[in-house]
């Protein structure tokens, strides 16, 4: 039966123009109840609905209540000091194309991690742009740029169709929502759209993941949307070698895992990153990782959940 | 040579006022989408803090009161320090690993700090409420009188309280 997340089932938009579609609450609980998932069924029975069309307000209000929730987890687990450490050496090795380097986070949310480096101006001079969507998330993520006053925008629509290309896309927990083609799309869609690099952080795909996740969502979130969808996104993290395959399928941009799971102590690698590079770039990356190159990996096998 | 008459008191008020701080600090988490909110959590550890001072003051007043009506007041306290002696074995251990495990936190580089989260931190938030009604309901079970047994008791429900208190009065919206 397939896993699902409940937030991928709750939200319809219009990806073009950001307009919310209708969700009908039956057709969800029915989705829900087919992959036997009762407690998820429980969760949207008590959503808020007029005339069997679950609320959209209450929706978005839940959201930005859960993406604050995730925001904290993030913090803990320092996943924008993590990006920020890759993200200098990618830039560094990809050099200057001319134009300001821009970065664009896909699936971004309520932009903690763009709002993160806008604050820390971790990466020097770079145009940081958020992209959801939900409008309702990216609408408090420019609200919480704006009353901190940084650097960096949110846009509500399809990455892709932004004026001018990204110099690097990255996203947090964003990649086991691809499943199937979708998820070789997402690669060949950075390639097409010009990116010099990528960096994907996403859920180490282990046989301990399902088991930290519960542990860490139940001790960190209250809403029950969320230490819903912690539990089964781990439960659905692709593997590494999922997402090789996946990222092979993108011929401009050359695949790396970071410090992927066989390399290191589960505990350590709750998030772990897959990078992407222009092939020509390729040397200059390990130059600026220093050290750090060896914990680079360019093949995967198949096999078992480690750990 | 201090006696335990002082240092248990002491060493629970000490944990219950720690806790607080903490307590304060968890009930404002996940509720300020900010990346720069030092003042949103010193405010938030401070209210906690207070709602434990208020817990305390709570729990001297009943103590006070099972001395000055027990037979004998020396007696009483006596009974009342063995009871909070009963509490601290389970406590004090459990309060060190998890002053060890922020100390861990704040100074390890960042690998060996987030082995500290999801081996420590993580699961020492979860197991707090069973830490403490374990050592609340032992203490109170090993009491050798009623009313020293309801202080146990009235100090597990009073630190359990300061969290949901907290977060119900000031953070159950986003801000």
């Amino acid at each position: 039966m397939p896993i699902l997340e409940i937030s991928d089932l709750i939200t319809r938009h219009d990806v073009a123009t950001g307009t919310p579609l209708p969700v009908r609450r039956v057709e969800v609980l029915d989705t829900l109840a087919a992959a036997g998932d009762h407690r998820a069924v429980r969760i949207v029975a008590a959503l808020a609905h007029r005339d069997g069309v679950l609320d959209p307000a209450a929706v978005d209000r839940l959201l930005v209540r859960t993406h604050t929730e995730l925001q904290r987890l993030n913090e803990e687990l320092r996943i924008a000091e993590q990006l920020a450490d890759l993200l200098v050496p990618l830039l560094g090795a990809v050099g200057s194309t001319g134009q300001r380097p821009r970065v664009v986070d896909l699936g971004c949310g309520i932009g903690y991690v763009i709002r993160w480096l806008a604050s820390r101006q971790a990466l020097g001079e770079v145009d940081l742009y958020g992209v959801d969507v939900n409008p309702a998330p990216v609408a408090q993520a420019t609200m919480l740029a704006a009353a901190e006053k940084l650097p960096c925008q949110f846009v509500c629509g399809d990455a892709f169709t932004l004026t001018g290309p990204a110099t690097v896309y990255t996203s947090t927990g964003v990649l086991h929502h691809l499943r199937g083609a979708d998820l070789g799309a997402f690669f060949q869609a950075q390639d097409h759209a010009g990116a010099q690099a990528y960096c994907h952080f996403d859920i180490a795909a282990t046989a301990l993941a399902p088991l930290g996740a519960w542990m860490f969502h139940r001790a960190r979130m209250r809403e029950p949307l969320g230490r819903h969808d912690g539990v089964a996104s781990a439960r659905r993290a692709h593997d590494d070698h999922t997402l090789m395959l996946a990222a092979g399928t993108a011929p401009g941009l050359t695949p790396l895992l970071y410090r992927p799971v066989q390399h290191s102590n589960p505990c350590c690698a709750s998030m772990r990153p897959l990078l992407g590079i222009r092939t020509r770039h390729l040397p200059a990356l390990r130059t600026a990782l220093g050290r750090d190159a060896r914990h680079l990996v360019t093949r995967t096998r198949a096999g078992r959940r480690p750990w | 040579m201090v006696s335990t008459a002082a240092t248990v008191p002491a060493a629970l008020a000490g944990i219950a006022l720690l806790d607080g701080v903490l307590a304060g600090f968890r009930a404002a988490t996940g509720r300020n989408g900010r990346i720069r909110k030092h003042a949103y959590y010193r405010t938030a550890m401070r209210r906690g803090l207070s709602a434990s001072v208020a817990v305390l003051a709570l729990l001297a007043l009943a103590c006070g009161i099972v001395i000055a009506t027990a037979p004998d007041p020396g007696t009483g306290y006596a009974n009342l320090t063995r009871t909070g002696t009963v509490m601290l074995w389970t406590l004090g251990p459990y309060a060190g690993v998890v002053v060890a495990s922020l100390l861990g936190y704040a100074v390890l580089p960042r690998r060996p700090a987030t082995f500290l989260i999801l081996l420590g931190l993580g699961p020492l938030t979860l197991l707090r409420p069973w830490v403490a009604g374990a050592a609340g309901l032992t203490a109170a079970w090993t009491a050798p009188n009623l009313p020293t047994a309801g202080c146990a008791v009235l100090a597990t429900i009073g630190v359990l309280t300061v969290e949901p208190w907290v977060h119900q009065r000031w953070y159950t919206a986003p801000t």
